[in-house]
């Protein structure tokens, strides 16, 4: 028996691949952008390349107690235009984002607003040509832009998360709701650093997803900086306005400013180390910012004013990822959603059948 | 992977889910508040507080509750605890909840 026959998903019988565009935008199933109509033969063909049965349990929301099963991934994938070959890589991310430490619910619901940003680490990068170099962030790639939309409708077909008349309350929304898939750029990482996927337990040799709750990102350019030292003070004051003690912060390092770091020999725990020990402000400034100091949001009346406060939680609090094209001198910090005290960052392995 | 529309119809499929494991349902409704313990979980957010006690002045001038019972669960992303919520169940007869932000 064939995958396209195990399937159990409802059908609608549509005359013709645009009158199926115009019968999902109908009924609230797209993300404002035209879908690939899921044909069963199309989603079957997709579960096969991942050699996932459609019954297949990805992940379960631990709030709600709502089921991804792989064939409702599978047609949110196909939907989104992922070619089969992207399926395993959708798979691994619903793992990820359904870990407990994600707090899937928490940032999809939020006032604030966060996107899901899946950053992508192994040979699989280049196999599917996920785009790490020039204008990673933005489109033109298909594996790119297909994958991470994937998520996207996931999260708003299969959970319900949507802004229209569901669940997700953001303020101002994120244009990354799109989409955000990047891979990390290996062949700008200095010599010295490991891929993030293993900084975070994983082999060298392995594939992986690795999702953020990211908020807008603050790009900067800093082209006068040629030391590790003068790129890391461009990014504290970036850093600054975040607050103090950031729990997780994803630092994207740009091709240039990482050469400077390959040069000095720097490895990549040297980053966290420096701007915990230097980007700091008292007690007393980060108040006249606004800004709290300590749990909760009251600002704390506990404190000394005087006491000295880094921007971040601990050394690893920043995570650096290397990433976009050789030319300019352009990084971006990268908060997380609550700056990352309530939701962290997940790596799933991605498991491929070669 | 869209069919060419050349004028055959075809099959798509349903995207939406609502497979839950949940199951936990609505609490059974009182019939009244006379003498009722009213529980006021709040959800750490600044104006939960004031929201709360704005809604329990207004319950405690309109019906005969018996008292308030206010606790915190520090959280507002996360449910509370199971062990947090037993205890709070022990101590009230109804409960309000409130995002305030």
């Amino acid at each position: 028996m064939t995958n396209a026959h195990r399937l159990t998903s409802d059908s609608i019988e549509v005359p013709g691949a645009l009158e199926a565009i115009e019968t999902y935008f109908d009924k609230g199933w797209s993300d404002g952008l035209p879908v690939v109509p899921p044909t069963p033969e199309a989603v079957s063909t997709t579960l096969e390349a991942a050699n996932l049965s459609p019954d297949a349990i990805l992940g379960i929301e631990p709030v709600k107690g709502a089921v991804i099963t792989a064939e409702k991934a599978a047609i949110n994938a196909v939907m989104a235009g992922c070619k089969p070959e992207y399926m395993p890589v959708v798979a691994a991310a619903v793992e990820a984002i359904t870990a407990p430490e994600f707090n899937l619910h928490g940032i999809t619901v939020s006032t604030m607003g966060a996107a899901i940003l899946l950053v992508i680490n192994g040979p699989i990068a280049n196999e599917l040509e996920i785009n790490s170099g020039v204008s990673a962030f933005g489109p033109g790639h298909r594996a790119n832009a297909t994958v991470g939309r994937a998520i996207r409708l996931i999260v708003m077909n299969v959970l319900g998360t949507r802004s229209d008349d569901g669940l997700d309350k953001a303020t101002l929304g994120h244009p990354g709701k799109y989409t955000w898939c990047i891979a990390e750029n290996d062949q700008a990482r200095p010599e010295k650093w490991e891929p993030m996927h293993v900084t975070r337990g994983l082999e060298a040799t392995d594939s992986s997803v690795t999702v953020f709750s990211g908020l807008s990102g603050a790009q900067f350019g800093d082209h006068a900086s040629n030391t590790p030292e003068g790129i890391l003070n461009s990014f504290a004051e970036r850093l600054y306005p975040l607050g103090p003690q950031v729990t997780e912060v994803i630092l994207a390092i740009c091709p240039e400013h990482a050469a400077h770091f390959d040069r000095e020999g720097w490895n990549k725990e040297q980053v966290g180390q420096y701007l915990f020990e230097t980007a700091r402000k008292s007690a007393a400034e980060w108040g006249e910012m606004g800004l709290a100091v300590g749990p909760g949001d009251k600002p704390s009346e506990s404190r000394d004013p005087d006491e000295s406060v880094s921007a971040l939680k601990s050394p690893e609090s920043a995570i650096p990822v290397v990433v976009g094209g050789d030319g300019g001198a352009w990084s971006a910090v990268i908060p997380t959603w609550s700056l990352g005290s309530r939701s962290k960052a997940v790596t799933r392995k991605i498991k491929t059948n070669g | 992977m869209a069919p060419e529309n050349n004028g055959t119809p075809f099959r798509v499929l349903d995207p939406t889910a609502t497979q839950s494991i949940a199951t936990d349902g609505m609490a059974e409704r009182p019939e009244s508040l006379a003498g009722m313990r009213v529980g006021l979980l709040r959800n750490d957010k600044l104006n939960s507080e004031p929201l709360l006690d704005a809604i329990y002045d207004v319950l405690a001038e309109r019906f005969d509750v018996s008292s308030a019972y206010r606790v915190n669960k520090g959280d507002a992303s996360r449910p509370a605890e199971p062990e947090f919520l037993s205890d709070f169940s022990n101590e009230v007869d109804v409960a309000l909840l409130a995002n305030g932000d």
